[in-house]
């Protein structure tokens, strides 16, 4: 960060409204803000519904609700997640069940139904390769499905050893790796090693590897994949990092190692994490507030690895539940609130 | 929810999160006590219980009824219960039987590095120094079992053929019903959708229990309520099935799962997992690689005038393989002879077998074994896309040779490993043998069962699913 980061501001562009229940989780279409296409998210919500936002023009500040996808999950919408295409939505619902959407001709129909997880699904993530997707549930289990041609979609894996609720799933940004993190207060790390052609748990990140105390809720990676950080109840952010994740993809699993807390910036659970392709970490809490972090590249040697950018106090009525920074050159951050509103914010200096 | 259970059982009653009391009929102790942020806001505030210190009781029948879940102090408990129980029945002087799966016969071999016959007659030695009146082996029940499933395809395959509506086209596939957590989870989990599809043939350990309570005993002139019947099962699961309704039946009539409690008798009355009896041979400081060796009751046991053991190929009960192998001789006259060409579909726990005629597909069965591949049949049944006609699930990876109640991998050894050994001895000392052709089996038609497929046998031999309800309680916690 070139700039006098001291003088940034955190300024509101919109707030959007339409849910009528707290809103859950976002996720920014991740093939939109750049070759002139207009960005565009989807939301949802405990009101069953999602929501598809997008912006009026590439460079306007306003959005405009695109479609409400609904009559489907008959339960609250806890996650949400594009394809790395941008050309299948997957919805992960309190009714066991995670959908596929395909934007049809300007509509969006569900495509397929996947069934298996006993109740609540919390998260869905799709691979980077677009083939693989993982659910997550308050049943404990992590699963890998293959979304083949057709939208036709199998079991890879049902994956146990969480021993409580499992709130999110993240895959790895090029690898075929896996993490979820529960409320069991770990980071399980997933891996389909040759050895036997199931998935397994290749590591378990918890208090005696320096991580949370309490329920681990977000899983965010750096642009190059070679940290992630994880927010919890115990009220720290963790930065966690692996010497070599190159050798992945060669049959061998890389270790992560604990790098870094933040502590004591935070006074209530933190929800969310993102960390943006620029390196800038923002948080979001049940303190209303969000915080944004930076590197802190001129410390000494002893010095604290990150620092506070800035606190934007009220930043919602209500806790914050996502944090998301959005694809294109100058990203956005939009937020998901407990208040029922969307926020999208500006980084200004 | 204990581990030991297969992963189908586990994720089908994983409802302890907020606390097993809440779908659970009997109360228990400790939840985490923390407090929580749960995502199912506005979060309703549950008093917090005294922490009882009494361990409560909860038999495998409450279980059964309830869709909440068996908690691990419980599955602790069982254990101890099986082993305990057993000892005390032979101390009470009661006839103990053991019934010895194949499956369990294996793990043990590989575990002292014996043959697995070597295994049999050691046990013997073992179980009949302790007092058992005899040591059986299920492979010979399972023959019994094979042939009534072979009779069950051929109906429901004829029914299939036969008749074009909704009901009958539901006869197909035809699922094995050998496996007690797949069971367990269609009953609790997937509702009445399979369970028509499910053979209602009893599995091996299921028919041994019903040969020796409901004929052997009458032969001997033994009363069924002093013969005490132990199975040795690869699986934990089994204590599960032997605790079933439908397994309990009242002395002097056939009504089976009805009246009071006084004289029910049981099939099986207590199952001891492979690991269980490793237990109780490391308890009675037994060395057992150069324990003697007894003669085996050949009663019910598949050992042959020359003393080799014989029964079907396949490690969890050979099902698809005999059903084919019948199916393919009796529909269309195609004798096979050597292995089955089973192709690997997605792994090698998915397979499949097919019978062409005259370039038409006219049998399509499949082994598909663990979780993962048991949701993607079960997905391909619920959109009507399964156009298989046997299927042979089991919950576990690998099948029941990789039971939850086998023996561990040794230090240094990796499940795979131990897998592949337990696979190669499994058929070790055992001839391959056509299980109508079983002396035993024939033997019982002759004398009790009249006729393969009969209406003696099917009062006998068959059983039925029920869909399991889910209770308000649970559904409230799943609302």
């Amino acid at each position: 960060m070139g700039m006098a980061i001291e003088s940034m501001e955190l300024n509101e562009v919109e707030t959007l409204e339409g849910h009528t229940d707290r809103v859950w989780s976002l996720d920014w279409n991740p093939a939109t803000g750049h070759s002139g296409i207009p960005l565009l998210f989807a939301s949802s919500s405990g009101d069953k519904t999602v929501r598809v936002w997008e912006q009026n023009t590439l460079s306007s500040n306003r959005f405009t609700c695109k479609a409400v996808l609904d009559e489907t999950h008959t339960r609250t919408v806890r996650s949400c997640a594009w394809s790395p295409s941008g050309k299948l939505l997957a919805t992960a619902s309190f009714d066991a069940t995670t959908a596929l959407w395909e934007n049809v001709g300007g509509e969006f129909e569900c495509v397929s139904t996947l069934e298996g997880h006993e109740n609540e699904v919390k998260s869905v993530c799709w691979n980077a390769s677009g083939n693989l997707l993982a659910t997550c549930s308050r049943d404990k289990s992590v699963w890998i499905w293959e979304v083949q041609q057709g939208n036709d979609v199998e079991c890879v894996s049902v994956l146990q050893g969480h021993t409580q609720d499992v709130k999110m799933v993240k895959w790895h940004p090029t690898m075929d790796v896996l993490f979820s993190c529960s409320y069991d207060n770990t980071i399980k790390v997933w891996a389909d090693e040759g050895e036997s052609d199931d998935w397994q748990c290749v590591q378990t990140l918890g208090e005696p590897n320096k991580g949370h105390t309490s329920t681990v809720w977000s899983i965010s990676f750096n642009a190059s994949g070679n940290k992630m950080v994880t927010c919890s109840d115990d009220l720290t952010l963790k930065v966690w990092e692996t010497e070599n994740i190159e050798l992945q993809s060669a049959g061998e699993f890389a270790p992560w190692r604990h790098l870094y807390t933040l502590t004591d910036y935070h006074d209530r659970t933190i929800f969310s994490v993102h960390w943006s392709r620029e390196g800038i970490l923002a948080s979001g809490a049940a303190d209303n507030a969000i915080r944004l972090f930076v590197d802190n590249n001129e410390s000494e040697v002893d010095g604290p690895m990150f620092k506070l950018l800035l606190k934007k106090e009220k930043a919602h009525d209500m806790d914050i539940n996502c944090v998301q920074w959005s694809p294109g050159e100058k990203p956005l951050l939009a937020s998901a609130s407990d208040d029922g509103t969307i926020k999208v914010w500006e980084l200004a200096s | 929810m204990s581990d030991k259970f297969s992963a189908a059982l586990r994720i089908g009653d994983l409802n302890d999160f907020i606390a097993p009391s809440q779908a659970c009929i009997v109360s228990l102790k400790g939840s985490k006590t923390n407090t929580f942020k749960s995502d199912n806001k506005p979060q309703v505030s549950i008093a917090k219980k005294q922490v009882q210190s009494e361990p409560v009781k909860i038999s495998l029948k409450d279980c059964l009824a309830c869709s909440g879940c068996v908690t691990s102090a419980e599955t602790v408990m069982l254990e101890k219960q099986s082993l305990d129980e057993f000892l005390s029945n032979v101390d009470k002087g009661k006839a103990v039987i053991v019934s010895l799966s194949p499956q369990s016969r294996a793990s043990l071999a590989v575990h002292f590095d014996i043959s697995p016959l070597q295994v049999f007659k050691k046990l013997t030695r073992f179980f009949k120094s302790l007092g058992v009146k005899a040591v059986f082996d299920t492979s010979c029940s399972r023959d019994l079992t094979l042939v009534e499933s072979c009779m069950e395809f051929m109906a429901r395959y004829r029914q299939n053929q036969l008749v074009d509506d909704e009901r009958s086209k539901s006869s197909l596939p035809m699922i094995a019903s050998a496996c007690p957590g797949w069971v367990c989870y269609a009953e609790k989990q997937l509702g009445s959708f399979v369970l028509p599809n499910i053979s209602k043939v009893k599995s091996p350990q299921q028919t041994i229990g019903t040969i020796i309570k409901h004929y052997l005993c009458q032969d001997m002139g033994v009363r069924p309520e002093e013969v005490y019947h132990v199975t040795v099962m690869p699986c934990y699961d089994k204590k599960l099935e032997a605790a079933r309704d439908d397994f309990v039946f009242q002395l002097g009539s056939h009504d089976e799962g009805h009246g009071s409690d006084v004289n029910m008798i049981s099939e099986v009355d207590s199952v001891l997992t492979t690991g269980e009896v490793l237990e109780l041979i490391q308890l009675k400081d037994v060395d057992f690689k150069s324990l003697e060796e007894d003669p085996l009751d050949r009663l019910l046991t598949n050992i042959n005038e020359e003393g080799y053991l014989y029964g079907v190929r396949g490690s969890s009960g050979g099902y698809a393989e005999t059903i084919f192998r019948y199916a393919a001789k009796t529909l269309f006259g195609r004798q096979i002879d050597g292995p089955l060409n089973f192709r690997n579909i997605r792994n090698s726990d998915f397979q499949e077998v097919t019978l062409e005629v005259e370039g038409k597909t006219v049998l399509r069965f499949a082994l598909c074994y663990g979780f993962r591949n048991l949701q993607n049949v079960v997905r391909k049944l619920k959109t009507g896309k399964c156009d298989y006609h046997f299927l042979e699930i089991m919950a576990c990876p690998s099948g029941c040779l990789n039971g939850g109640g086998q023996i561990k991998p040794k230090t240094g050894q990796s499940p795979k490993e131990l897998s592949q050994l337990l696979e190669t001895v499994y058929m070790e000392n055992v001839w391959e043998a056509e299980p109508f052709d079983n002396p035993t089996v024939r033997d019982l038609y002759d004398k009790w069962l009249e006729q393969p497929g009969s209406e003696k046998a099917q009062r006998f031999m068959h059983t039925q699913y029920h869909p399991v309800e889910k209770s308000i309680t649970s559904q409230l916690q799943n609302w």
